[in-house]
Formats: C-alpha cells, sequence, structure tokens
C-alpha cells in the first residue's frame, strides 16, 4: 500500500504543480490571448500548445522525479501527472460554471472555458482527460528514449513552434525572395505553418539533429586535429560569414524585423555597459537607466533645432553625449564608492530617479523640455548618406556593438578586467593586492556609463526626440534581467540575452502584455535550471593550451593532461 | 640584523574591547618570527592593523622605519608586506591563473588606453605575468592546476595557491596566518619545508600565527606570546615553551603552579 502510494506521489504533486500552472495561465488571460494563432493550421493552435508545452513539461518533471526510475513506474507518475491536470482544469470549468468567477477573474471568460474544452463546453470538456494523459504519456516515453532521440524530438518540435509563432515575419521574409515564394506558400498558410511544412520542418530538422548527435564528436575533434593556421582560417572564415550575414541582415529581414533588431542592438549596448559594472566589477547598478538619459538628452539638447541652443550635428554631439556620460557615471561613482551590495542598488536606484525626475521637472524646462521632451532632434548622416529609416539605423547600432563589444574584450583580458573581477570576489582581498578600490570602481562606473551613454544617444537620433517617459526604471531592471539570463560577466550571453528578453516579445505581440509576467517566469527558471545564465563565460584555457602548444613543439612524447 | 618591521606601543580598540594593548614587536629581516597565543588574543587583529586593514589608534607601525598607519592595504602591498588568511581568502570563481595574476597587479602598468589599443608594451607586458604566474604556481607545485577554478581545488592546494598569489606581490615579508590550520602531520610537515625554503632560497621574511606548538618550535627563531592583547612574552622556542606566564596563559593558572611543580 505505501509502496504504491509512494510511486504515485510525484506524479500527484507535480500534477497538482502543473493543473495550478495551467489554471493560473489561463486565468491570466495568457490562453485566450494566444487562441488567435496557428502554429499548424487547423491541427494546433497557439494556446493548445501553450497548455500542451506546460503539461509536456511537468509530466517530463514528474518521469524525472520517479523513484527507482523503472519504465513502468515512470510511465504511470508521468500519466498520474497528466491526469491530475486534467482534472484541476476540469474543476476550473466547473467551478467557473458554477460561481461567476468573472468578478474576481476579469478573464475567466465563456470564451475562455470553451477554449479549454476543446470548443463545446462540457460535451467535450471528457476530452481532457485523454488529451492531457496522452502529452503525459509523451513527456514519459521521452524521458525513456536514449539521449539523442530525445533531443531530436525536442529541438525539432520546439523549432516547429518557433516556426508557427513566428510565421508572419517568416512569410513576409521568405516571400520577399522570388524564387522563394513558392517555397513559402508550401510550408506556411495564412496562419501558421501548413500540414506538410511542419511534418517537412520536423523530419529536417530531426536528420540534423542525429546527425549532430552521432557525427558532431567526429567533427570536433576533426577541427581539433586541424594546424593552429587551419583552426585560425577556419575561425576568421566563420567571422567573415557571420560579419557579411549580419551586413545583409536589414535587406533580407525587411523594415520591421530591423526595427526590432534596433531594439535589440540597443539594449546590447546598454547590456554590455551595465555586463562590466554588475558582471565584471560585481557593482549593482540599479539606476543605470540614467546614462542613457544623459546620453540622449545631451545629444538632443546639442542637435535640436526645437531649443535652439546649439545645433550641432550628430557626430559633433556625440563625443560630448560620450563625455558627460563619463562624467556623470565617475560623479555619482564617487559618493556611493565605500558601498556595497544592497546598500548600492538602493543608492543607484535612487540616482536613477533624480535624473529622470529632474528631466521631468518644469523648473529645468527651457533647457530640457519637461514631460513633452525634446523633439526635431536631426537624423545622423555620412557624406550624405542618411540614417533615417530602421534599416540604416541598424547599420549605425552595429556599429556601436562592434566598437563596444572590441572594447569590453580588450578589457575582459587585461589587467583590469582582472582587478574588477577580483573585486567582485572579495573587495577587501583585493585591495590587499594592490588593487586600488577608487580608480578600480571609477573606471567601471565610467565605462559602463560611456556604453549607455552611446546607446542613449543613438536612441535620440533614432526617434529624432526624446521623453523623460521613456526613462524609467524598468529600463533599467531589463537591462539587469538581460545580463542575468544572458549571464553574469558573459559578452556572448548579453546578446543572446538582449533577444530572447527584448527581441522576442516585441515579435510576439501576445506576449506584450504579460511581458513583467514571463520576465519573472525566466529568471526564476533560470535561477532553478541555469544559473550560470544562457551563454555563460567559458573559463579561459589559457596554461594548457600554451602548454599543449609547447609540447607540441618539443615533440614531446607524453599527452597533455585534459579536463 | 636588521629590523624589517616594528611596532611601537601599537593598541587597537573595538569599542571599550582592546584587541592589541600597547605592541611593540621587532621582526629582524629574514627571520621566522610566530605570533602565538589563545584565541582571542589579538594575533590577527595585529595582522590587520599591519596590513592596514584596520588603523590602530595608537602607536606606530614601521616597515624600514617608514610609517604605515594611516596607509590603505593597496598601498601597504606595493611597500612589500603580503598576508595570507586565516580562513582562506581566494577569488573563488577566478582560475587559479587569474587568482595569481591578480597578485601581479600592482607590477603591472598598462594602462586604460593602452589595454584598449593593445600596444606592444602592454601585450610584453601581460606575455610576461603570464609567465611569471605560471612559475609561481609551478613554484608551489601547482603546475597543470591553473586553468581551474579556484573554488574547485582541495584544501591544501588552496592553501599553497593562496601562498603564490600573495607571493606574486613580490613581498619582502610574508605574513601568514595560520598556513597549516587543517593539516595532517605529513601536509604539516610539507608546510614547513617550504615557509622555510621560502626564506632561506627567496629570502622573505616570514611573519606567521600558528596554533601548532610542533611548527612554532621547530622553524620558528623568535616566538612571540599574546594575551589579551598584551605581550607577555618573547624569546627563543627554547625560552618561551619554559616561560611559566605562558604556560598559565595557555593552561590556567593552576595547571601553571602543577606544572612548574613537576618541572621543580
Amino acid at each position: 500500500m505505501t509502496r504504491t502510494l509512494t510511486l504515485w506521489k510525484h506524479g500527484a504533486t507535480t500534477g497538482l504543480l502543473g493543473g495550478l500552472i495551467t489554471v493560473l495561465l489561463s486565468l491570466t488571460g495568457m490562453v485566450e490571448a494566444f487562441s488567435q494563432r496557428q502554429i499548424v493550421t487547423g491541427i494546433l493552435s497557439m494556446d493548445q500548445s501553450l497548455l500542451a508545452a506546460a503539461v509536456v513539461f511537468m509530466a517530463y518533471l514528474a518521469a524525472k522525479r520517479t523513484t527507482g526510475s523503472r519504465p513502468l513506474w515512470v510511465v504511470i507518475n508521468s500519466l498520474t501527472c497528466g491526469f491530475v491536470t486534467a482534472a484541476m482544469l476540469m474543476l476550473l470549468l466547473l467551478v467557473g460554471d458554477w460561481i461567476h468567477l468573472r468578478a474576481v477573474f476579469v478573464n475567466a471568460s465563456p470564451v475562455l472555458y470553451e477554449l479549454i474544452s476543446f470548443g463545446h463546453g462540457f460535451e467535450t470538456a471528457p476530452l481532457l482527460f485523454v488529451a492531457y494523459p496522452l502529452c503525459a504519456l509523451f513527456a514519459g516515453i521521452l524521458y525513456l528514449l536514449p539521449g539523442p532521440v530525445r533531443k531530436m524530438f525536442i529541438v525539432s518540435l520546439a523549432c516547429i513552434l518557433g516556426a508557427g509563432v513566428l510565421q508572419d515575419m517568416l512569410r513576409p521574409t521568405l516571400t520577399a525572395w522570388e524564387s522563394l515564394t513558392d517555397l513559402a506558400e508550401w510550408i506556411f498558410s495564412a496562419n501558421g505553418l501548413t500540414g506538410q511544412g511542419a511534418l517537412a520542418l520536423f523530419i529536417l530538422i530531426s536528420a540534423a539533429v542525429l546527425f549532430w548527435s552521432f557525427r558532431g564528436k567526429a567533427v570536433k575533434t576533426g577541427y581539433r586535429n586541424l594546424s593552429p593556421a587551419g583552426q585560425r582560417g577556419l575561425k576568421w572564415t566563420g567571422i567573415a560569414v557571420l560579419l557579411a550575414v549580419l551586413l545583409i541582415l536589414p535587406q533580407i529581414l525587411g523594415l520591421f524585423l530591423s526595427e526590432v533588431l534596433t531594439i535589440v542592438g540597443l539594449y546590447v549596448l546598454l547590456g554590455l555597459g551595465l555586463n562590466i559594472v554588475v558582471g565584471y566589477a560585481g557593482l549593482l547598478d540599479l539606476g543605470y537607466v540614467a546614462f542613457f538619459a544623459i546620453g540622449a538628452y545631451v545629444t538632443a539638447i546639442l542637435t535640436s533645432p526645437e531649443l535652439g541652443f546649439f545645433n550641432l550635428s550628430f557626430w559633433q554631439a556625440l563625443p560630448f553625449a560620450i563625455l558627460i556620460g563619463i562624467l556623470f557615471g565617475v560623479l555619482l561613482g564617487i559618493p556611493v564608492l565605500k558601498m556595497r551590495g544592497d546598500y548600492l542598488a538602493i543608492a543607484t536606484l535612487g540616482f536613477g530617479e533624480i535624473i529622470r525626475i529632474l528631466v521631468l521637472s518644469d523648473f529645468l524646462r527651457p533647457w530640457l523640455g519637461g514631460a513633452q521632451g525634446i523633439g526635431k532632434i536631426p537624423k545622423a548622416s555620412i557624406a550624405g548618406f542618411e540614417f533615417g529609416t530602421p534599416q540604416e539605423i541598424y547599420y549605425l547600432i552595429l556599429a556601436g556593438c562592434f566598437l563596444v563589444i572590441f572594447i569590453s574584450l580588450r578589457l575582459r583580458d587585461s589587467r583590469l578586467g582582472r582587478a574588477w573581477k577580483a573585486m567582485r570576489e572579495d573587495e577587501d582581498v583585493a585591495q590587499a593586492m594592490g588593487i586600488n578600490l577608487v580608480a578600480t570602481k571609477l573606471l567601471a562606473f565610467g565605462t559602463g556609463a560611456a556604453f549607455s551613454a552611446l546607446s542613449g544617444a543613438i536612441f535620440a537620433t533614432k526617434l529624432t526626440s526624446v521623453y523623460p517617459h521613456s526613462m524609467n526604471v524598468m529600463i533599467s531592471i531589463n537591462i539587469l534581467c538581460v545580463i542575468i539570463v544572458g549571464g553574469m560577466g558573459s559578452i556572448p550571453g548579453v546578446i543572446v540575452g538582449a533577444a530572447a528578453l527584448v527581441g522576442l516579445p516585441e515579435l510576439l505581440r501576445e506576449f506584450a502584455e504579460y511581458r513583467l509576467l514571463v520576465y519573472g517566469l525566466a529568471l526564476v527558471v533560470m535561477m532553478l535550471v541555469r544559473p550560470e545564465g544562457l551563454w555563460p563565460e567559458a573559463v579561459r584555457r589559457r596554461e594548457f593550451h600554451e602548454e599543449e602548444l609547447e609540447e607540441n613543439n618539443n615533440a614531446a612524447a607524453s599527452a597533455p593532461a585534459s579536463s | 640584523m636588521a629590523t624589517i618591521l616594528e611596532a611601537k606601543k601599537t593598541t587597537k580598540r573595538f569599542g571599550g574591547l582592546v584587541a592589541v594593548d600597547e605592541l611593540s614587536v621587532e621582526i629582524k629581516e629574514k627571520s621566522i618570527h610566530s605570533i602565538i597565543g589563545p584565541n582571542g588574543a589579538g594575533k590577527t587583529t595585529f595582522f590587520n592593523c599591519v596590513t592596514g586593514f584596520y588603523r590602530p589608534e595608537e602607536g606606530q607601525i614601521l616597515l624600514n622605519s617608514h610609517s604605515l598607519v594611516g596607509l590603505l592595504p593597496d598601498q601597504i602591498v606595493r611597500l612589500g608586506i603580503a598576508r595570507t588568511y586565516q580562513n582562506i581568502r581566494l577569488f573563488p570563481s577566478l582560475t587559479a591563473m587569474e587568482n595569481v595574476l591578480v597578485g601581479l597587479h600592482c607590477h603591472l602598468k598598462a594602462n586604460y588606453f593602452g589595454i584598449v589599443a593593445n600596444l606592444p608594451s602592454t601585450r610584453k607586458e601581460e606575455k610576461e605575468a603570464t609567465d611569471e604566474a605560471k612559475r609561481l604556481l609551478r613554484f608551489v607545485n601547482l603546475t597543470g592546476k591553473g586553468d581551474l577554478l579556484a573554488k574547485n581545488l582541495p584544501y591544501g592546494e588552496q592553501r599553497r595557491l593562496e601562498i603564490a598569489r600573495a607571493l606574486a606581490t613580490k613581498p619582502k615579508l610574508l605574513l601568514l596566518d595560520e598556513p597549516t590550520a587543517g593539516m595532517n602531520p605529513s601536509e604539516t610537515q610539507t608546510m614547513m619545508d617550504f615557509i622555510r625554503h621560502l626564506r632561506d632560497e627567496v629570502g622573505i621574511t616570514i611573519l606567521l600565527i600558528e596554533h601548532q606548538m610542533r611548527v612554532v618550535m621547530g622553524i620558528s627563531e623568535t616566538v612571540t606570546v599574546l594575551d589579551y592583547g598584551k605581550k607577555i612574552a618573547e624569546g627563543t622556542p627554547e625560552e618561551i615553551k619554559q616561560n611559566p606566564r605562558v604556560i598559565e596563559a595557555y593552561l590556567g593558572k593552576g595547571s601553571a603552579a602543577e606544572t612548574m611543580g613537576v618541572a621543580a
């Protein structure tokens, strides 16, 4: 008796949790908001995928937590999880039928009940007890499958989901190329993937994943066996290809996606700056938006004919924007030199608000424009070429990103970068190692402020106007989320984080309303599953690498130890 | 022998507690000098005063007759005093190599623009620093461990890495705070040999806090005994062993009388 109980326990508890998640997803209105979109037209809509994904995820957890992990027990556990989840949703339907839930939960509409119950209320509601356990069974079997096959299913299903969700971006992009129009029509329908398109994608991606699972190792060793010159050549070819892709990207993607890219790019600039302050130096700065605001406003004041002070061009104003940004970075850094951790966070949070309120104030209105902001900021131009449309501004931001990444890389591997990291790890000991804390902290604040001011200046010329409202504390929080999710102290992490947290919500308009919910969820899940971030900083392999080279040079017989 | 470090009537108070009370000590150049005393006697507080973590309220601390009081830790380490900590304080998420490179920080000169422009002088300096760090890792017998994170090293290796990091600052005087804490007899013996080697071959003056009497008596030339922040005895290990006040401080009054009785 007790044995059966322990056998069912994990399935039941995980199922309760899964039920709670699905009920919450429904009541927050996400399910209804997603119902307009199809993943695979006529077969799978986005709301169903959302619920199914939740069930599969929880059932997979249940399978993983099964004690003893005997196949039968695993299946029983995941099935239990599915049944419990279905029961919770059924309960929601019953309660909803009985009590007027809408008085409290605005989103508990009849439409929602129809969506949950597969279209026809209680007539089709029993289907819940078929569909959800089926999803759960799939998760259980997935857990039991060998690694490569499991990976194949997960990756290809995720890709189909992604392709379906991004249908209205991908389809116009493909149809823009004459020769690809037919292909686009074959894969995509008007509001999702076509059945054959989804199947083709599944087969294609599965094949790729399987190939990589079985042959990936051979490819990697092949690369490693290349001569250093060959490796370098391959690396530079890769970089050249990447560069070429980045250069033609806005032409392929079109207006809307280029606009999204510019927003992501601005966040990459901001993120790389905050990455130096928080990721390297460990100084938790929550008022980082202040320097963004300073960069934007200095550009606006110096260039806008609306105020008529200076009427400089963007390029003339840019150095001032960055220098004044650095100046403020250092000035705001001085009073917080002795603060650590929470205290520093609160003090800098205050700075961010002070700057925003100053900009908003009536007192400074003649100079800073007050609540109406400053308009008519000229576009940047080089030799007659004006950076006007998002597709053109993209290049401006790309250049900024390259510059900032370059500086970040150089600083990271230097004496200064080490001093920052040492300070992050243990401030007292860092000082006892001869690191001048004042200079090192101010350099971190100054560098971060410079990157942020650059982002702000480009932002000002991109919008041709600046408003106090775009400088709120949420931007600081967003940037912090970007570097936490991407991976603290990791440069590629910032880029991935910005793409995931800033780019995706721009693409998925349904998410816009739930942005904060998704941020919170992403942060919690990241902390639990992958605390080091999506793309953590790789530990540098300096010593081994050089010893390997030396040994190769000496043609020493003994193989180097590898970890 | 010349005096390298001299404390004159140094006093450090925490509120009403006098942690170090008018302590006067002279450390001879190229000696191994131990400070012992019961828990809470003010040994580590004295170390913190010397290295600039605390500022003593009264008295003087002189390094080669250059006053250290009021200097910051980073200025003091540049003058040639390095230390290790009682509870190891490495930079846990940096590699062993990076830990040592941080120790070399004060001997590197690259500035911000040199770094971003990657000037030849910066590159040369980095190369030399990397070589020096490797040499130091080899010196403390951590060859091949340079790429491991400091927190992933076993305890004994962490202790050695901390010493390598301290040595990277090129100190004249090295302060070791319980270097053999938590070590078994054979590890302790290795550490003792290593400390002696540092003094004999590298020529560094060693000031150490130690609890294991075997170590104290085995390697030090001079021993200073603290109790309640005051110096109660100083001398060679032999003299200290015989000193009734030391025995009293360690074992209590009654036992002191007893031991004396037995000795007599």
